[in-house]
């Protein structure tokens, strides 16, 4: 099994929300991916932004500087 | 103390020598078995379980495991339902499993919202528990194996663990990818039709 490493999940209301916040967080040199939605957040599907939990504050900083809608933020362990 | 070798012996042999040894104690005693394989541990557990001896099992490497039962007093006199515990787990052949990357997005419908799908399915794929034999990429999805593309993380993570990834490379070629195939190996037709036709799964994102 792969390494699991701390990490930061951003939950988007929409799917096309998801998508944008990746191009925006992509562009702005963000570490991180889009990856389908934990089951640990919900069961249903969808898409969120997952990067290593240090580097949150550089996820955030871009986030709130683009105004990204997100729903919640989680941290998990996440490979 | 008697030992006995059952290193690469097939089910029910590590038992039946095990068996041998404990007549041969002809009492109390240890008797130290060595396999190589678990199903083989679990056997002598099992056999251990049912005549009432005391069992431990140790692995020694990769491929080598001892199993350690301790026989009380008068314990191995009974070997009358010798055939109720000689019988072998069956093994089920693991099933080889491909999986047919052949665009470089899931479903049709949106582009972009495919190429995140399929990025989503090979990043789920690489966290099953039981991951594909192998991973056959053509036509658009011959992309997906190649530098800058955004599934390779995972895909490298797939080949270190033994998934073998292949690629189709008349279809690199034709994309101008030949140079830069960043993950497993270039393939053929013959293979490609290989593999599919001995899979027991196939996976189609």
């Amino acid at each position: 099994m792969r390494e699991k490493k701390p990490s930061v999940v951003l939950s988007f209301a929409t799917t096309t929300q998801a998508m944008k916040a990746e191009k925006c967080l992509l562009d702005n040199k963000v570490p991180g991916r889009l990856i389908p939605v934990p089951r640990e957040i919900t069961a249903g599907c969808g898409l969120a932004w997952k990067s290593l939990k240090e580097d949150r504050d550089l996820l955030m900083d871009v986030v709130k500087a683009n105004d990204l809608p997100y729903q919640a933020e989680t941290e998990l362990m996440l490979v | 103390m008697i030992q006995v070798n059952a290193m690469g012996d097939a089910c029910p042999i590590p038992v039946v020598k095990t068996k041998n040894a404990i007549k041969e104690l002809n009492g109390a005693g240890t008797v130290e078995t060595l396999v190589d394989n678990e199903i083989a541990v679990q056997n002598l557990k099992k056999m251990a379980s049912v005549k009432g001896y005391e069992a431990t099992s140790e692995q020694l490497g990769p491929n080598e495991f001892k199993v350690t039962m301790v026989i009380g007093e008068g314990a191995a006199a009974d070997d009358a339902d010798d055939t109720v515990y000689e019988a072998c787990d069956i093994t089920p052949r693991k099933k080889k499993i491909v999986v047919q990357i052949s665009a470089d997005h899931m479903g049709e419908g949106g582009e972009q919202l495919g190429k995140n799908l399929l990025k989503g399915f090979i990043y789920a794929l690489s966290q099953q528990d039981v991951l594909p034999d192998t991973i056959l990429c053509y036509n658009g999805g011959a992309s997906i194996t190649c530098e800058d593309s955004p599934a390779l993380e995972d895909l490298k993570a797939m080949a270190a663990e033994g998934v073998e990834i292949l690629t189709c490379g008349t279809c690199l070629d034709f994309f101008g990818l030949k140079e830069k195939l960043a993950v497993g190996e270039v393939t053929n037709m013959y293979v490609i039709v290989e593999k599919l036709s001995g899979a027991d799964l196939i996976i189609r994102p």
